[in-house]
């Protein structure tokens, strides 16, 4: 069963994160700014599209493993996630700081190939999305870390699930809002889709990226973008567990929707900031995070 | 058994000083006197792992002996730092036979004169068992020797008064330990750390604590610990040759270290020691080191300067676990108590992983300075096809920095951040360190992809270098590609080293650690092997905390790979290379380039208090 979980893991985030990308569009275009939209469809159409266009590359290697490595790393963390409240098998050979390293890893890999690309743009991108790592990272520790202190265990299914244990203290009402303010800048859109910009640096990072190394950077966005939105609702919604792993499975799923239209909403209706504008804000994220954990190390 | 330590210990030293004196000679022919002083260094060198490998896996050490007047002592502890030191000393050695053939126009004597009494100096310096006469003999020794070292580009301006300054601050810090000793009550020139123990107990609260603060701004001076390490530390770091610049900041500094676990864990009498204090003060001071080294090295645009203000940074995690274990031990509670050992193995994994990746940084930084004669960020870039080992190696050290899982830095930064983040539980400021630690290794990362990227990635040689560019000579690669092997195995296989540092704290005698690390009863609460390193404590429910296995996180990343490169193939898409394009220009050029100082500038902007600010 253990390995089921595993399967079941891979499998709902690699089918379902483009639909909820489509998702994200059609609220976009539909609720917000009064037009069709694309089909619920399009994401998937777009990365199948991809994958058979030419694959173009300035011919260093750096360059050709980062989409490979982008990917792997966001497909390993979600195979330690425990979704429907299940520890799988790989549960104990992994804990929170490690997985908090592995999606760094991804970030890395997108840097080092924007970086090999030698295009200026790209360069630029970088820079601004390596300041938002750094940033934006300590809140997630932080988010894990709040679960950790009240367990006092590092391990990933104890410290993500008992984040609610004890109920909503004003620890975690606080850390809560924290992880919505951040959200958009996790998953990189407006108003913090700054590395990106694409009308200001055209994608940044993957200017240079063309046919199946960007569908795979693509995919990498979007499973990087639901497992920030499933990490929402499994540490802050407190767990309904029916006895049926499917319909756990189902009812988080749901939820995991809600997030979306939300990030589809704030997304569409905030102009982006600059960098330095956004640094500050991180910086009183990570400080109200910073004052969540203090407070729940006293159980408030 | 005894007299065989302590007799090859002498004779080590013996071999060093009799390269001290032959190589000189021969300098004239600079290859020879390379090799020379490279075959007498790995002798001794040898000679000393043996003692090291005798002492930490057969015996546990000898007792304290009586040499020349001198006390001596090897136990597990300081057996350690012999190996790491010996380790890194032959590399430099074999990295200096072609490495100093970069510097046509300085003659070598001075170097080989000085590079072995460097080594004997340090290797004085863990071994002798006083804080008097050998300890100021090996002190002086290490410092003036590596005072020639730094100097030894005396013709380029402004070395030399960087090396008067590191000169006269290793003096001060000299000025700070004496005192100390000679404020302990009744303490008498030549008396051994026991004896001190026992005087240490007759002297009065308050010069007690007089004493402990000057041992440790003493040692800090020499660990490059906020404020002090910013004064010499990267100056001199930076100036002296790239080899010198491994032993500085591998092993050199490692000495602070040494002495400060030594002094707050071993020279502790039995009353009036306020451990509480001292870890808070210690982990204090270890947590402001490391956020300030390393957002000054953030800003740095010369490689060898953004290494050695990262020393800085990365010596702040040692001092922080160092500091955090001994407020760990003073707890009431027995949790936290059993975490000490856990962030004490962590503080001597970090130093063993610091010795050999910014070894290999600076080796790696001195290939990429042979082969184009700069070490400015902002004019490299663009060198992995042209040198794809220096690459290579340059990038595990970098991932190993930066503590990528996987990585050597990961399992020893994982081990001093969770055992903080777990005492917090109990101790809240310990889990805002950790919290803090965790962060500045993300700025960390961040460096590291600067340098990385800029030097090895991106463009810039093919307008700003005007010879070719060509991989370095093949015994410029060996030691190299030494070092990044072990980066790999110092990653891969933490439980090794947990084992190692556990016995290695279990059998040296006489500190405060020993009677906890061997109370512990292994089987039940540390649990120690491939499949990772956990500690539980009875009474408690599941695990208190528990180690990533890289072995299995890899094979996890492996997968993911594979599964990533075919998803890539699947679509048949054709393959071809194209120059970059660059918005209407049709080629890139020097002009449009992104240099590394415009990397991260509103971060930088944010951060213009620490220090360490660059001028445009």
């Amino acid at each position: 069963m253990d390995i089921l979980y595993i399967v079941v893991n891979i499998l709902v985030f690699l089918a379902l994160a483009p639909f909820f990308e489509g998702v994200v569009r059609r609220v976009t275009a539909r609720v917000v700014q009064s037009r069709q939209g694309p089909p619920l469809a399009q994401p998937y159409w777009d990365i199948l599209k991809l994958l058979g266009k030419q694959n173009l590359s300035p011919g260093n290697l750096a360059f050709k493993i980062a989409p490979v490595v982008a990917l792997a790393s966001i497909l390993s963390v979600i195979m330690f996630l425990p979704l429907g409240y299940r520890e799988n098998a790989l549960s104990q050979y992994a804990d929170v700081i490690t997985l908090i390293y592995l999606l760094t890893l991804g970030g890395v890999a997108c840097l080092l190939g924007a970086i090999s690309s030698k295009n200026a743009y790209a360069l630029v991108g970088s820079s601004r999305e390596m300041i938002t790592m750094i940033m934006v990272e300590p809140v997630l520790a932080m988010t894990l870390i709040l679960g950790a202190v009240k367990v006092k265990s590092l391990a990933i299914p104890a410290s993500v699930l008992s984040v609610t244990g004890a109920g909503y203290g004003a620890s975690v009402i606080i850390m809560l809002v924290v992880y919505l303010m951040a959200l958009q800048a996790f998953v990189g859109r407006q108003p913090f889709d700054i590395a990106e910009a694409e009308v200001e640096i055209l994608e940044g990072p993957f200017i240079e990226y063309s046919g199946p190394n960007l569908a795979l950077f693509k995919y990498y966005m979007l499973l990087k973008q639901m497992f920030y939105a499933a990490l929402f609702v499994i540490v802050f919604i407190p767990a309904i567990k029916t006895g049926f792993y499917g319909l756990d499975v189902l009812i988080q799923l749901g939820f995991v929707l809600l997030v979306y239209v939300l990030i589809a909403v704030l997304g569409s209706t905030h102009p982006r900031l600059r960098i330095d504008q956004a640094q500050k804000i991180y910086a009183v994220l990570i400080v109200a995070s910073l004052v969540a954990v203090g407070l729940s190390v006293y159980g408030i | 058994m005894n007299i065989d330590l302590y007799g090859s210990l002498l004779t080590a030293m013996a071999i060093l000083l009799g390269a001290a004196v032959i190589v000189p000679i021969l300098s004239s022919k600079r290859k020879l006197a390379g090799w020379v002083n490279f075959i007498l260094v790995a002798v001794a060198g040898v000679m000393l792992l043996n003692i090291s490998y005798i002492t930490i896996f057969q015996g546990g050490g000898a007792e304290t002996q009586k040499i020349m007047g001198i006390y001596f002592l090897i136990d597990g502890f300081s057996a350690f730092f012999i190996a790491i030191i010996s380790f890194l000393a032959i590399m430099s050695a074999f990295y200096s036979i072609q490495y100093m053939e970069h510097y046509p126009d300085y003659k070598l004597w001075s170097y080989y004169l000085t590079f072995p009494l460097f080594i004997i100096g340090m290797i004085g310096i863990v071994t002798v068992d006083d804080l008097s006469t050998g300890f100021t003999i090996a002190w002086q020794l290490m410092t003036i020797a590596s005072y020639f070292l730094i100097r030894f580009e005396y013709r380029t301006e402004g070395n030399v008064r960087n090396a008067n300054k590191y000169l006269i601050l290793m003096e001060l810090a000299w000025v700070f330990i004496i005192v100390a000793t000679f404020l302990i009550n009744g303490s008498a020139v030549g008396d051994s750390l026991h004896q001190l123990i026992e005087k240490m107990g007759a002297t009065s609260g308050m010069t007690l604590y007089i004493v402990y603060g000057l041992l440790l701004v003493g040692f800090g001076f020499k660990a490059g610990m906020f404020p002090f390490g910013q004064l010499w530390l990267p100056d001199a770091h930076s100036i002296a040759p790239s080899p010198i610049s491994a032993l500085l900041s591998g092993v050199m500094i490692k000495t602070g270290v040494y002495g400060i676990i030594r002094t707050f864990f071993w020279m502790v009498p039995a009353e009036g020691y306020d451990g509480q204090l001292w870890g808070i003060v210690i982990a204090s001071f270890g947590v402001v080191t490391l956020f300030i080294g390393t957002n000054q090295a953030l800003k740095q645009v010369d490689a060898k300067r953004l290494h050695a203000y990262h020393s800085i940074g990365q010596m702040g995690y040692i001092i922080l676990g160092i500091g955090s274990a001994l407020v760990m031990l003073n707890s009431a509670s027995v949790t936290v108590k059993l975490l000490s050992v856990i962030a004490i193995v962590g503080a001597l994994y970090h130093t063993l992983n610091h010795t050999v990746f910014k070894g290999l940084l600076f080796l790696s930084t001195g290939s990429v300075l042979y082969a184009t004669g700069t070490k400015d960020l902002n004019k490299l870039g663009g060198l992995m096809k042209l040198m794809p080992v220096t690459a290579v190696v340059a990038g595990i050290a970098s991932l190993s920095i930066a503590g990528m899982p996987a990585f050597s830095g990961f399992a020893s930064k994982w081990t001093i951040i969770s055992s903080n983040i777990l005492a917090g539980s109990r101790i809240m400021f310990l889990v805002i360190f950790g919290i803090i630690a965790l962060f500045i290794s993300a700025v960390t990362l961040a460096s590291y992809v600067k340098f990385f990227g800029m030097t090895f990635a991106s463009s810039g040689v093919e307008w700003t270098v005007a010879k070719k560019i060509k991989e370095v000579p093949a015994t410029m690669l060996i030691p190299k590609l030494i070092l990044a092997i072990l980066c790999l195995v110092q990653g891969l296989f933490p439980f090794i080293y947990f084992g190692l540092f556990i016995s290695i704290f279990k059998n040296s005698a006489g500190s405060i650690l020993q009677p906890i690390f061997s109370e512990i009863m292994f089987d039940g609460m540390v649990v120690n092997n491939a499949m990772g390193v956990a500690v539980t404590v009875p009474g408690m429910q599941g695990m208190v905390s528990s180690v990533a296995v890289p072995l299995v996180v890899l094979a996890v990343l492996a997968a993911a790979y594979v599964f990533a490169w075919l998803l890539r193939k699947s679509g048949g898409a054709e393959e071809k290379e194209a120059p970059t394009w660059l918005c209407g220009y049709q080629d890139l050029n020097n002009k449009n380039r992104y240099v590394a100082h415009n990397m991260y500038s509103a971060f930088k902007k944010a951060l213009r208090w620490t220090g360490g600010n660059i001028k445009k």
